[in-house]
């Protein structure tokens, strides 16, 4: 008998499951039962792997054909003509991520100017930092009114996706 | 015909062209960096010569590098596919010098259509429609500020050398045009070498019109039609197609007159592109050529039946073009779509990472030009385009219905990609009028992120149902020994030993 939690983020938030297999002995040709406990709402399904990745899902009336690819911790789901990216993380995790600074690099790419100094107060919107990927520019403004604290890349450095490139410190509204 | 050609690219445009120099009898060699030894042109290829570090200067923008594969192997002649080296006439000169034949127009024709500014000066002056705005060579931030403001706003500025968007911006009011002049010479200097800037008057309600060109180096130049490749974001295309909704057979005659005309003013051999901007009262303006083989080039195929490719290989060969303009006809309509590893709900931001699983749809009059399979590792160093995606039916409604379905049907997993955000467009009832401009996706689009789809539940329980599965596998980990059969072709036989998992 197998009983999982499972906890998946998507868009910031993460939704919890419980997943449990019901039938142990199956007929030939029967598939697999499971009950998954969603949103205080349990749904009872068959379902068959028809082939690595490809899933074919009955419950009620309803037939959910999927095709679910994983890489680490990430699971994209197709489903519909939609694809969904979601992440699986472990069941501690709380219902809703917090919001992280807006300060992080959205791409990798290398450090094509540097428009600041350390010390110098910026203005929500100035311009921080020029980063070049793939032949385009993209520009790394201030999320808000600060001063520049510390800057953690040179020119012609490479910056990876999520790195956090500057660090501004909020001035006091008032 | 050559005997042999190496392909100057890497992704769905060399394997493009490796299948038909295949299907043409003639041997391949392919070129590769560190990050591309398993990529599928290299797999394809007759040969293929690694060029070791995966920076493009190093590698696929390196020109001796190049020669010296092609002369060491034999080759004779040398595709350049688009991007990359394609229209760099410093490449098309180093072929020559070296005895090699280079697939594409003269050397000295790619540097004339290169630079924007001289190329719109001779079209002007061979009566070919212009945008109004400063082509000069003065380059003073101030006389460019100057010149800004006469010609007034909206006002774009762009690269002379450039193409794709790069160093390209709309400017609306006055304030903002200093900025857009720095970064753009910025970003032209970085992705050309050469910061010469042009200014233009931006047009209301603008189309994105081109026409294809074939003319061999006999005289003959015909043309195969317009593209409408107007659903653009970020000044790069994503969807194009043909015909375009709004062309009419006189003004497509005009039009595709004008373009055989503006080819032959510069003596232009082999396939190229003329690109039009028309307005809303469909007064058209000549934009730029592109001197090589279009990312689109498949709808044109789609709907006259001409094999581009092959015909650049014919030509550059030395043989005749037997088309004839007059024999020449559309026939239904086509659409491309490009599948981007990008995330449109993130401003476009490119994506990288590994694919885990590729299916592309199949079907009738559907097409699929990929340079990606199942396992592959897509990297920040190339252009993000994954593959194409190419559709034909008997009319519009009937082509945009297909292109649904292929999209809705496209397996492409491991990556954030365009494919959803494509649907949506084709879905969109301003396009499907044929309702649309190079702004459409600004305009219908632009707080398309906000939007971004609630997870159904049926994802959720498909997931926690394919999770489950997987951890029951991983927890039994069964090895299947080979049963004993008797059957001598059964595939048993020589399974070896497998694991059920992944």
């Amino acid at each position: 008998m197998i009983n999982l939690e499972l906890s998946y983020e998507y868009n910031n938030h993460v939704y919890k499951l419980t997943a449990e297999r019901t039938k142990q002995e199956k007929e030939e040709g029967e598939e697999d039962a499971y009950l998954i406990t969603f949103n205080g709402r349990t749904y009872p399904v068959t379902a068959s792997e028809i082939k690595p990745g490809y899933l074919r899902i009955k419950f009620g009336d309803k037939t959910i054909k999927a095709v679910i690819a994983k890489g680490n911790e990430n699971r994209f789901v197709f489903l519909n003509g939609n694809t969904f990216n979601m992440k699986r993380v472990l069941p501690t995790s709380s219902k809703k991520i917090e919001k992280k600074n807006g300060l992080l690099s959205p791409i990798s790419g290398k450090v094509v100017n540097v428009k600041v100094e350390e010390g110098v107060s910026v203005k929500k919107g100035d311009i921080l930092m020029v980063i070049e990927a793939m032949k385009m520019e993209y520009l790394i403004k201030a999320p808000f009114d600060g001063i520049v604290k510390k800057i953690f890349l040179n020119v012609d450095e490479q910056i990876d996706m999520g790195m956090m490139p500057i660090e501004i410190e909020k001035t006091e509204e008032g | 015909m050559f005997k042999k050609i190496l392909i100057a690219n890497r992704g769905e445009v060399a394997i493009r062209i490796l299948k038909a120099c295949q299907e043409m009898g003639v041997k391949t060699v392919a070129i590769y960096s560190d990050v591309d030894t398993y990529s599928p042109h290299v797999q394809l290829a007759d040969e293929s010569v690694p060029l070791g570090d995966p920076t493009p200067s190093e590698s696929y923008l390196n020109i001796p590098k190049i020669i010296d594969a092609a002369v060491g192997t034999g080759a004779e002649a040398i595709h350049p596919g688009y991007g990359f080296l394609a229209e760099n006439p410093d490449f098309a000169y180093a072929c020559e010098d070296a005895g090699i034949s280079f697939i594409g127009p003269k050397a000295e024709v790619i540097e004339l259509m290169g630079n924007k500014i001289v190329a719109k000066q001779k079209m002007e002056k061979a009566g070919v429609p212009v945008i109004p705005g400063y082509h000069g060579m003065r380059q003073e931030k101030d006389f460019l500020l100057e010149q800004g403001e006469k010609i007034g706003f909206p006002l774009l500025v762009k690269a002379a050398a450039g193409g794709g968007g790069k160093g390209m911006r709309i400017v609306y009011k006055k304030e903002g045009l200093e900025e857009a002049i720095e970064g753009a010479k910025r970003e032209a200097k970085s992705s050309f070498g050469n910061n010469t800037l042009l200014l233009e008057k931006y047009l209301d309600k603008p189309r994105h019109i081109e026409f294809q060109i074939l003319a061999d180096a006999y005289g003959n130049t015909i043309h195969l039609f317009e593209r409408e490749c107007s659903i653009q974001r970020r000044h790069q295309k994503v969807i194009e197609e043909t015909p375009s909704p709004v062309m009419t057979s006189e003004l497509r005659e005009k039009m595709g007159k004008t373009a055989v005309k503006a080819a032959e003013t510069v003596g232009y051999t082999n396939a190229g592109t003329i690109e039009f901007m028309v307005d809303s009262s469909l007064q058209f303006y000549f934009m730029e050529m592109n001197t090589r083989l279009q990312v689109e080039h498949p709808i044109t195929e789609a709907t006259t039946g001409v094999d581009i490719v092959k015909w650049q290989l014919r030509i550059a060969s030395g043989e005749k073009l037997t088309l004839c303009q007059e024999k020449l006809s559309q026939r239904g309509h086509a659409i491309e779509c490009r599948i981007y590893a990008e995330d449109p709900a993130n401003g476009f931001l490119p994506c990288s990472g590994v694919l885990t699983k590729v299916e592309p749809p199949m079907g009738p009059n559907i097409r699929n030009d990929m340079g990606i399979e199942t396992g592959m590792e897509v990297t920040a160093y190339y252009d993000p385009l994954l593959a194409k995606l190419i559709v034909s039916g008997e009319n519009r409604k009937d082509a945009i219905n297909k292109m649904i379905w292929a999209l809705s049907n496209y397996v492409l997993l491991g990556i954030t990609t365009n494919t959803s955000f494509l649907k949506e467009i084709l879905a969109h009832e301003a396009f499907r009028h044929g309702d649309i401009t190079t702004h459409f996706i600004d305009t219908h689009f632009k707080n398309w992120f906000a939007t971004k789809m609630e997870i159904p539940v049926e994802a959720l329980i498909a997931l926690s149902v394919y999770d489950t599965i997987n951890a029951n596998t991983a927890i039994q980990k069964k090895e299947v020994a080979v049963p004993s059969v008797s059957d001598p072709y059964s595939p048993w036989k020589h399974a070896g030993k497998w694991r059920i998992s992944d």
